[in-house]
């Protein structure tokens, strides 16, 4: 056909649509993907024509990975970067193409989207067997699937369940299984959720995929740096000895700006968030003032142009408060802040007195007063790191991270996972989703501390 | 009786090149908006070329095969919408006497197509049997149930000054004073309903990124782009309405009509286009206890001023 | 010529799609072979220059036949409306009533005499279909109509957002679903904390669904 060259032809400076996946080791890079203008990141695998493996898949993960994989139109291609020798995705997925280094995966992404479309790669088979997964088939009295009036899986699809709603009225449940690489839930997490409609009726949340199995050969190289998120790495430096302060505010900034990107994202605000994603970038971590780096007026300028949206103000208002005994088994951090819990393991370090520190809180414990909490303190955390200097943390034992206190006991995100049934029960799905964002939650940091994972805790490194 | 076919069947190439090309420039524009909210440059060239290279790339792709969806309905969804868009162009007068469907009812023709929006986007969710995408139908169903009647009240507003329900009438009688001005709550009320019935910006519950892309998450390659290019058309179809009935249409010194006309569609396009780059979308809830408690209501107090002065004219 | 061809064009339309709303074995499908025959129906009455009444009927039954469906997908055990299932029951009470009554019309429709009146095409039909309706009534219709209008409003904004179980924007449960731990800290009317208190916990690990959905997940 004469025309498929010349669509070939237009499309080849068009962005490459892809699929994220961001394993071990590879959040910082996976968002540094999204500010690449080769690329586009889409929200659901079907349009992705390059599926971006970045850091180790854990062997949780790799189920996952093989169907999303099989969910992509074709033609489609695999591009992995991982970090760690001990990777098994070559083997999950045989017509990988590796790429040398983090910095190279999009022009990897871009020169496998041309040579799918030019015929020179061959697209990816499917991987997972073409299986039902109800079998349905000739079972039951008319071969329907079905047992009876109401049993069974007829025609495959399993029939819902009856619930009563918030009205009383009886009405169907579907069971719905939300995986790992939803991009509007935070990495990792997997919930089972009985809906009725879009309200939420039930959740479980599904197991951590970052932790590994016991026994598995993975395990040995289980380390804090590489396990932990990019962001909590001085963090966990400053639990034993003094960290630049500098360092730690200026990485504090970055994890609220990236947060901050991620949560306008999903709200809608696509552009903004990827404006604020290129903010966080422009952290300069060699101590602020050089040339090109974040500058407090620019977050300042941020925060202004961002409280005055009154309709980011009311998608968030009285979203996903906590209760009184909620926040408590908290301990702190920035959602407790935000209900007014003034916490804040600086307040401990003499060091950060003598700067000036005062913790912020506001009132209101909604999704609201959360992110405007957060890039107020990524604010103040900016003007701490200008005045800072060569200061040292003198306190150890115990920090104040981005999204909690470390080192005493759970680490927050581990605080939080028992609590999303409760909390997430009864909302419609756009709010358990604002929800879920405004509480910051990362399964990296929990895969550390999980009770009964077997890992070291981060405490003892 | 050839002479009308021909004139018939130009007209009708007439409106689709027109809903063509202003999807075009809407896609265009949207490119444009974006850049500048990222505060990264905006390469002309580079911009006008964007479209039409992610639509080469869609049409490269291969569609999705879902699970035993409903295949017809499926296929047929975008056509539904594409078609709806088409019909309510048809009745917008592009000039003073350039009208591809002279109905003595447009105004009510362009409501009952619009009011079958809902139809589309419903079939587009609930077809491909995936669940992110039937939740987000539901979402638009509560959300386009709601704009109905404050959409359709604010059109009948319009056409009180006239007293006829044609469109040709409608914009003559703002020979003196255009509606936006003599009915201040008309404007606003439509802009933010239309963004609805296009599901943009704001008001796009049914293709957020909570759920994954809504109603779009199952679509690639070919069906994508038709979905895509149907919602465009929505959005230049109502842009064209809402210039002709509250801007004034082709009235206006200097220009010849036409020109005015693409200007002012032009210019409502450009807002509604715009719109994403600032508003947050909205909680179901909250839009929806908004169009029943709050727009329904100014739509009747438009509606009533409207009336006043109609009755005020006449004397 | 055209116009007899369209004509029989949308009368065969209405009457195929209003026999397809019997046999398809869809609910959704079912909805919407009603809708086309209504549109049908609603383009004949243009054609007849009753062009409000015609498109009016379209712009009506569009937003009812999603209900409709909606409504269905939502009562019936059906997962989403995908499944075959048969539409109709008591068929023979029933097409003896369908047949009858359009049997009883067609009579009426072939045998009566109408007025041999032609519409002049000039004729200012909308307008005249209001008078003829509501003459000097017109504005105590309105009134009425927009007084209903907020009575119905007022009806479901009273009782949706404090729902029977609590404020709906609050994430209300029905106390069945109340988690045990929930139960004490949730800010439910006092009507439910008797009955929160007696219903134990929902036992989730008991439900034995098949939960692998292979497309259907997200991912």
């Amino acid at each position: 056909m004469v025309v498929r060259p010349l669509l070939a032809r237009l499309a080849k400076k068009a962005p490459v649509p892809v699929f994220l996946i961001a394993g071990i080791g590879g959040d910082e890079i996976a968002d540094r993907l999204r500010l690449d203008e080769r690329l586009q990141v889409m929200d659901s695998p079907r349009p992705a024509m390059v599926l971006m493996i970045v850091g180790r898949l854990t062997s949780g993960l790799n189920g996952a990975a093989l169907q999303v994989h099989d969910q992509m139109a074709e033609p489609r291609a695999v591009v992995r970067w991982s970090p760690s020798r001990l990777d098994a995705s070559a083997a999950i997925f045989p017509h990988l193409v590796a790429a040398e280094a983090a910095a190279a995966l999009g022009r990897a992404a871009v020169a496998a989207r041309d040579d799918l479309l030019a015929g020179r790669l061959p697209s990816s088979p499917p991987l997972l067997p073409d299986v039902d997964p109800n079998p349905w088939r000739g079972v039951g009295p008319w071969g329907q699937g079905g047992a009876g009036m109401t049993g069974g899986v007829p025609y495959g699809r399993p029939l819902p369940e009856r619930a009563k709603d918030r009205d009383g009225l009886q009405l169907d449940q579907l069971l719905v299984r939300v995986g790992p690489f939803m991009p509007a839930l935070p990495e990792g997490l997997t919930l089972e959720v009985k809906l009725q409609g879009d309200v939420i009726q039930d959740v479980v949340v599904g197991e951590n995929p970052f932790l590994e199995e016991a026994g598995s050969e993975s395990r040995q190289e289980v380390s804090p740096a590489l396990v932990a998120p990019a962001d909590l790495a001085p963090f966990l430096a400053a639990l034993r000895v003094p960290v630049a302060i500098a360092e730690l505010e200026l990485v504090r900034v970055r994890h609220h700006l990236r947060w901050l990107g991620h949560t306008l994202r999903i709200h809608g605000l696509t552009a903004l968030g990827r404006r604020v994603l290129a903010l966080s970038a422009r952290v300069h971590l060699g101590g602020a003032g050089a040339r090109g780096a974040l500058a407090t007026a620019d977050v300042a300028e941020l925060r202004r142009s961002l409280e005055r949206n009154f309709t980011l103000a009311w998608v968030t208002r009285g979203i996903g408060r906590l209760s009184a005994d909620q926040l408590a088994a908290l301990d702190g951090g920035p959602v407790a802040r935000a209900a007014g819990v003034e916490r804040d393991e600086r307040l401990a370090d003499p060091a950060y007195l003598a700067l000036g520190f005062e913790p912020v809180t506001r009132t209101r414990g909604d999704a609201l007063a959360r992110w405007r909490l957060r890039l107020h303190e990524a604010e103040r955390s900016l003007r701490l790191a200008e005045i800072a200097g060569d200061g040292m943390t003198t306190v150890t034992g115990a920090v104040e991270g981005p999204t909690g206190p470390l080192g005493r006991g759970l680490a927050p995100s581990s605080r939080l996972l028992p609590l999303l049934p409760d909390l997430l029960t009864g909302l419609d799905w756009g709010d358990a989703v604002s929800t879920l964002l405004s509480l910051d939650l990362d399964l990296r940091e929990a895969a550390l501390t999980t009770p009964g994972s077997g890992a070291v805790p981060a405490w003892a490194w | 009786m050839v002479a009308e076919a021909l004139s018939t069947a130009g007209l009708a190439i007439a409106v689709v090149a027109v809903l063509l090309g202003g999807t075009y420039i809407a896609a265009v524009l949207d490119v444009v908006f974006t850049r500048l909210t990222m505060r990264i440059a905006v390469r002309p060239l580079a911009a006008a070329a964007l479209p039409l290279r992610r639509a080469a790339q869609l049409a490269l792709q291969r569609r999705t095969l879902t699970e035993r969806p409903d295949a017809g309905t499926w296929a047929l969804a975008p056509a539904v919408l594409g078609a709806l868009a088409a019909v309510s162009l048809a009745v917008v007068p592009l000039t003073g006497t350039v009208i591809a469907v002279k109905a003595d009812t447009g105004i009510v023709v362009f409501a009952a197509a619009m009011a079958l929006v809902v139809v589309a986007v419903y079939l587009q969710g609930w077809s491909p049997n995936s669940p992110l995408s039937l939740v987000a139908a539901y979402r638009f169903v509560a959300e386009g149930l709601s704009y109905e009647i404050p959409f359709a009240v604010v059109l009948i507003g319009t056409a009180l000054p006239a007293r006829s329900l044609a469109l040709v009438p409608i914009v003559t009688s703002q020979e003196h004073l255009w509606n936006v001005v003599r009915q201040p709550l008309g404007l606003p009320i439509y802009l933010v309903t239309v963004l609805a019935l296009g599901f943009w910006g704001p008001l796009s519950l049914p293709e957020g990124q909570d759920v994954a892309g809504g109603t779009s998450v199952e679509l690639s390659g070919v069906p994508r782009l038709l979905w895509r290019v149907a919602q465009l058309n929505v959005l230049v179809a109502v842009s064209a309405m809402g210039a002709a009935v509250f801007l004034g249409g082709w009235l206006g010194p200097w220009l010849p009509g036409g020109v005015w006309m693409a200007l002012k569609t032009l210019f409502l396009l450009a807002l509604l286009v715009a719109s994403r780059q600032y508003f947050a979308r909205v909680r179901t809830e909250s839009f929806v206890v908004v169009a029943w408690t709050i727009l329904t209501p100014l739509a009747l107090v438009d509606v009533f001023m409207a009336g006043i002065q109609a009755m005020v004219a006449a004397r | 010529m055209i116009v007899d061809v369209v004509f029989w064009f949308l009368a065969v339309l209405a009457v195929f799609s209003a026999w397809r709303v019997f046999r398809t074995d869809s609910m959704v499908r079912a909805a919407y072979w009603l809708l086309i025959s209504f549109v049908g129906v609603g383009f004949i009455m243009v054609m007849l220059k009753a062009e409000f009444l015609g498109v009016i009927l379209i712009l009506m039954m569009g937003g009812e036949m999603t209900i409709m469906a909606v409504f269905m997908v939502m009562f019936m055990m059906n997962p989403a409306g995908l499944n075959p299932m048969i539409m109709v029951h008591q068929n023979r009470a029933a097409m003896a009533a369908g047949f009858g009554s359009f049997g009883l019309l067609s009579a009426v429709g072939l045998f009566a005499r109408f007025p041999a009146s032609v519409v002049p095409p000039r004729a200012q039909a909308t307008a005249e279909l209001g008078t003829e309706l509501l003459g000097d009534s017109m504005l105590v219709f309105q009134t009425a109509g927009v007084t209903l209008l907020a009575a119905m409003i007022g009806a479901v904004a009273l009782v949706s957002v404090r729902g029977r179980f609590g404020r709906a924007d609050e994430g209300s449960d029905a106390p069945e679903q109340q988690p045990a731990a929930a139960a004490a800290a949730a800010p439910g009317p006092t009507v439910s904390d008797a009955t929160a208190a007696a219903e134990p916990a929902p036992d989730v690990a008991g439900e034995d669904m098949p939960a692998d959905h292979a497309h259907g997940d997200a991912r």
